[in-house]
């Protein structure tokens, strides 16, 4: 489900990408749900053509999925297949984040990965043939193994995955119950049936055993052989899945493999780096470097993207972890188990080890708490602070009085606050009447309030966006002239625009993590 | 209607006072400036982000839009190139491969004549636009003193002569831009700066 304003700010940033035609496709598709071509083009009531072509760049793009469902059909008639495209809200928004990725592969892995990372986000969706073409024409070095090299590192590290299928077919309901049973049954929420879209998304996503999987090409069969000699369990089984692939396939009609950037892998990272600096300003930096070595230590295991609970270490694993880090070498096993337990983390001993578990979705809410807090407290003040703090704190209904009395407000200006807050969408009122007194009972909802703290939060990243294109267009007649003019007031003028940039620009980006906060992680 | 115009006859309508549009009006109680902290790398990385997608083939115009597209904002000069400008983009089948492969099978092409093509050169960047200079380069070079910015300025102008005679019929005309000496032959001096945009994107 997805906001109001946030339908809006996706629109705008694929209006600003790529054009007014494909930003009113997406609209369409994002008000309207998931649709079939000849419904996109009458709700557009744009050319054939251009749809086709603007679904083709958002597909591309990997803002859309297609899927092909089977449509019952009127009464005699057979049913036939049909073609839905469903948007991506998510991969949208990620367009927003695109610097923060290229920032952390650029920090993590060097020069040469970020090249050809930036090329997938340019382009979305590339071959690795594509991926070497291009590198020869802009970096100017026709090396392909530093290129095949820094691309294997990239899938190492998972910020690269397999393309998926561009039109899965989803068997109708009755036949496909057995399955989604059995899927049902690895998630925790095994009982909340998955809508089409759901179904589509992961009947379309590569299967995890090939998804960071790289398969030789024709042309480097040859490096098989050299390295033949040294196998590995992993190029062994390399081979393997080439010849059964070749088997598959006709040997003429290689299926290109198309690669594209790892979203899930990013979210994860900087889920870890907000809970991480969350928990050092709020205990201590120990407790930051023990909850850095748990998440490391969990990092390949972590199969589900929001996961709610570290998995359960023990407590040398998480020792020695420890030691390695900066700042953690002082530390002994007493005061890991003292930020163990400050972190509040569920513990099983069983004879002689300690595993523990850390509660990361309980962290996680801890900081949206705290978010929200402050907005209330810049917008409506200390005391509109205190009560909100009071209610959230008391997950119950609480009267008018009894909030006045507890957070030491007077009972006017309590009523004035609680009435402005209701308006506003904070707060949950009930009226409940005894006899001839009516008493105004309060309330907050977790899930209402995050999604309207979500929507505030999307309307304020739109107007930061075209704040920023409404500065560059004044300042357009300025950036218009040479360098050597930029002299005396126009110098003056020129680096104040500058200056202005980089606020709004550094705003927005911090915006964004508040953002990640309430809707990612 | 007899509420047009100002008070003639005897109407006593007030007229509305036309109070001007403010686009962004200002909002009290926001923080200085001096508390948001500067993250250069990540602008710098999202405006050339942004550069590329706006002269890349992703950003789809309607091809019978774009000859009514040509638009200046200035006068229109007789020395000024333009159909070269619009034809600039390279092909959207360039980069995104339409067979049913990759694409739902509505959307792939069925034409033979894309299948045919031998695509010699992708162009992958916009070489041309690489040159233009944006806000944070022109800044960066601002700070970084006079001899560099030389020193750049020559580079620069020997790329741009081998990039000349490699690109098949391109149109650039960056050696005006960063020829330090402007050379304004005719024109008069209203209109001096306006040479230097061929495609105007920020």
């Amino acid at each position: 489900m997805v906001t109001p304003h946030g339908i809006q700010l996706a629109a705008y940033l694929i209006s600003s990408s790529y054009g007014d035609l494909c930003s009113k496709v997406c609209e369409c598709l994002l008000r309207r749900g998931t649709l079939t071509l000849a419904h996109v083009i009458r709700y557009t009531e744009l050319t054939r053509e251009n749809v086709i072509n603007c679904l083709r760049v958002l597909i591309h793009q990997n803002c859309v999925q297609a899927f092909a469902i089977q449509q019952e059909g009127a009464y005699g008639v057979a049913p036939r297949i049909v073609t839905q495209y469903m948007p991506l809200f998510d991969n949208i928004i990620h367009k927003l984040r695109a610097p923060k990725f290229m920032q952390i592969v650029s920090e993590e892995l060097g020069n040469d990965c970020l090249e050809i990372f930036q090329a997938l986000i340019q382009h979305g969706r590339l071959s690795i043939n594509q991926i070497i073409d291009r590198n020869k024409q802009t970096a100017d070095s026709s090396n392909v193994d530093v290129v095949r090299e820094s691309f294997n590192k990239l899938l190492n590290s998972r910020f690269v995955e397999r393309c998926p299928a561009p039109e899965p077919f989803l068997p109708p309901p009755s036949e496909d119950e057995p399955t989604t049973k059995k899927r049902g049954a690895k998630s925790k929420i095994a009982e909340v049936p998955k809508t089409t879209e759901q179904l589509a998304l992961s009947a379309a996503a590569p299967m995890e055993s090939m998804r960071f999987l790289m398969e030789m090409d024709d042309h480097s069969e040859e490096r098989i052989e050299e390295s033949s000699n040294s196998t590995t369990p992993g190029v062994k089984r390399k081979r393997d899945d080439l010849t059964s692939e070749e088997d598959m396939l006709d040997v003429n009609e290689k299926k290109e493999v198309l690669w594209r950037v790892n979203f899930e892998e990013f979210v994860r990272r900087l889920r870890h780096k907000a809970c991480i600096s969350y928990v050092k300003s709020r205990i201590n930096d120990e407790a930051g470097i023990v909850l850095s070595a748990v998440l490391e230590l969990n990092k390949f295991s972590e199969t589900r993207q929001k996961a709610e609970n570290s998995g359960y270490l023990s407590i040398n694993a998480i020792y020695d972890e420890v030691i390695k880090k900066d700042g953690g070498l002082g530390m002994d096993f007493e005061r890991v188990r003292l930020s163990l337990e400050q972190l509040g983390c569920q513990t099983i001993e069983n004879g002689i080890d300690e595993s523990y578990s850390i509660d990361l979705k309980g962290i996680i809410e801890m900081a949206q708490n705290e978010e929200v807090e402050s907005v209330i407290m810049k917008r409506y003040g200390r005391e509109a602070y205190r009560i909100f703090r009071l209610l959230s704190k008391t997950g119950r209904v609480l009267e008018t009085d009894k909030i006045s009395d507890t957070a030491f407000v007077e009972k006017n200006d309590t009523l004035k606050i609680l009435f402005k807050l209701w308006k506003d969408n904070y707060l949950h009122m009930e009226k409940v009447g005894v006899g001839k007194l009516t008493f105004l009972m309060w309330r907050i909802n977790k899930e209402p309030l995050s999604v309207h703290v979500l929507d505030e939060m999307y309307h304020a990243v739109l107007n930061l966006r075209l704040r920023i294109t409404h500065e560059q267009d004044q300042g357009k007649e300025i950036l218009s002239f040479p360098r050597e003019k930029l002299v005396g007031e126009l110098g003056k003028k020129y680096k104040l625009l500058g200056k202005v940039r980089v606020i709004l620009e550094s705003s927005l980006m911090n915006l964004d993590e508040a953002i990640m906060l309430f809707h990612d992680f | 209607m007899s509420f047009r115009g100002r008070g003639r006859g005897r109407d006593r309508v007030r007229q509305a006072k036309p109070v001007p549009f403010e686009l962004f009006p200002e909002i009290e109680g926001l923080g200085k400036t001096e508390n948001s902290s500067a993250n250069i790398q990540l602008i710098k990385l999202s405006s050339n982000l942004q550069k590329y997608w706006n002269s890349s083939p992703f950003f789809y115009e309607d091809r019978s839009e774009l000859v009514e597209k040509v638009q200046k904002i200035d006068i229109e000069r007789y020395s000024e190139r333009n159909p070269q400008s619009t034809e600039a983009k390279p092909p959207l089948w360039h980069f995104i491969k339409l067979d049913t492969d990759h694409v739902p099978a509505e959307l792939a092409s069925r034409g033979e004549k894309n299948e045919k093509h031998v695509v010699k050169r992708v162009r992958w960047s916009p070489e041309s636009d690489s040159k233009k200079m944006d806000l944070f380069e022109k800044l960066d070079q601002m700070y970084q003193g006079q001899e560099r910015m030389e020193k750049k300025e020559n580079e620069n102008e020997e790329e741009d002569d081998v990039e000349n005679e490699d690109d098949e019929g391109e149109f650039s005309d960056e050696g005006d831009y960063e020829h330090p000496q402007y050379v304004d032959d005719d024109e008069d001096d209203y209109n001096m700066a306006d040479d230097q945009h061929e495609l105007k994107y920020y």
